[in-house]
């Protein structure tokens, strides 16, 4: 029989390893499996090794569950894989890596937000209504 | 007990098979060198002599002697698959050979579940980010998978919605290492049968040693729940004297020890003699003037080198001062 296997192999130029969420699930139900592939590979298509997953839906108890296999993780990333954004963001809640800069960002682009549209709500019920607001 | 077996039991299923019972016992070895339950391990040799543990030589010794072998109850027929029986013809020689490795089997069995303290509560925050407050609705749990780390040294941490980073709690860490590291018997979610008001319903279907088994696949052994559990068990036997229940299991010798160090040995020494397990008795004495050498009866024994039945005898001073 003709071995084949190695002919059959997707052979790719450039690209390098990345560190990612690859989706699964159904609809209305995603389910992230955090994935060490390729970077020209399909999101969803073969990977090199799973590294964990991320449950992006609260549970019963109401905590996300994600799951990282550290060890892994570190061999990759000591082979010179790199991060998706996501996955970097994921790392910084974990604690493995720094928090990323961008969840600072908009942790803060959020609260200016919010305060901004508490300013604008209280304005005009003061100026509405003509009594003295108690505080807010 | 095989009306009982036999019995549907909507309630309890008996799930346990003997591979999970095995498996328990290499887990409970390495707990036990792991955790080194806080009642024997305090250290220091002094300590040991003053306050035998259980996992001393000597207690479990007399514990075993306690808890009986009778062959006839361990082996009974577990809910499983139903395959016809094999009949072999032996030799004398061979009948004893097949009952010298059935008591063998047999003490493997009713090799005992640990006895520890509560563990401690776990709160230790490594990081605390305020940036983070509000963004988040539900909080994240993350497992460390590394397949070679046991489990007492994974790393589970959970990031709250206000940015805390902190140390999973022991019910959190129990949980997660169930999803992602199943184990045979046990549920993510503890069965609500282990709840109190629920195992009344258990103790007057005199299915204790089955509620026992059940608790042992399910909570860890220094959990507040398995010690709970236990010791909702041993009192309600204690209550209605039911102590033949347990005899020649492997929780036998837990709850002669529960009894034992709070002193409530009275209707199971009453027991002993009645079935006429006089060994049983003075074991159980013995243990006793073990655990508490301050006691009168305890004493006299040292002084006057009383040994076996003199122990027990009506006009002796156990009789007296203990019951």
């Amino acid at each position: 029989m003709v071995q084949l296997g190695s002919a059959l192999l997707k052979g790719y130029r450039g690209g390098h390893v990345v560190i990612r969420f690859a989706l699964g699930g159904c609809t209305n139900r995603p389910f992230y499996r955090i994935v060490a592939a390729h970077s020209k590979r399909a999101r969803d298509g073969k990977y090199l090794e799973q590294l964990g997953c991320l449950d992006p839906l609260p549970n019963a108890h109401g905590e996300k569950v994600a799951g990282l296999n550290l060890e892994r993780l570190r061999h990759w990333l000591g082979c010179g894989a790199q991060l998706s954004r996501p996955a970097e963001k994921l790392l910084g809640l974990a604690g493995f890596l720094p928090l990323h800069p961008m969840t600072i960002t908009n942790a803060e682009r959020l609260r200016r937000r919010r305060r901004r549209a508490q300013e604008s709500d209280a304005p005009p019920a003061e100026g509405g209504s003509q009594e003295p607001s108690a505080a807010v | 007990m095989a009306a009982l077996a036999a019995k549907g039991a909507a309630l309890l299923p008996v799930r346990l098979s003997r591979v999970a019972r095995a498996l328990w016992g290499w887990r409970v070895q390495r707990g036990l060198g792991q955790d080194a339950g806080p009642a024997g391990g305090a250290g220091a040799g002094e300590k040991r002599d003053a306050k035998p543990a259980f996992t001393d030589e000597a207690v479990q010794d007399l514990l075993y002697r306690m808890t009986g072998l009778n062959l006839q109850k361990v082996f009974r027929p577990v809910r499983q698959e139903l395959k016809p029986p094999k009949y072999r013809l032996l030799t004398e020689a061979q009948l004893q050979e097949a009952t010298r490795k059935a008591v063998v089997e047999a003490k493997e069995k009713l090799r005992m579940p640990p006895v520890l303290d509560e563990r401690e509560p776990i709160d230790d925050v490594l990081a605390d980010d305020k940036v983070l407050e509000g963004t988040e609705t539900a909080k994240y749990v993350f497992t460390d998978l590394t397949y070679a780390t046991p489990h007492r040294e994974r790393f589970i941490v959970v990031r709250e919605p206000n940015g805390v980073l902190r140390k999973a709690t022991w019910e959190e860490r129990d949980r997660m290492i169930q999803i992602f590291f199943p184990k045979e018997g046990r549920r993510v979610i503890p069965p609500v049968l282990f709840k109190d008001e629920h195992l009344g319903t258990v103790f007057q279907q005199d299915r204790h040693e089955d509620i026992l088994n059940m608790c042992i696949a399910q909570f860890e052994p220094d959990s507040a729940d398995y010690i709970r559990v236990h010791h909702r068990t041993y009192d309600d036997i204690e209550k209605h004297a039911k102590y033949d229940l347990l005899r020649s299991t492997r929780h036998f010798g837990g709850m002669v020890w529960y009894l034992v160090n709070r002193k409530r040995t009275d209707g199971l020494l009453i027991d002993m003699i009645s079935r006429d397990l006089l060994d049983d008795a003075t074991c159980l004495i013995t243990l006793y003037h073990m655990l508490h050498p301050e006691c009168q009866s305890a004493k006299e024994a040292e002084e006057g080198k009383l040994h076996g039945i003199d122990l027990i005898k009506p006009n002796s001073v156990f009789a007296q001062t203990e019951i």
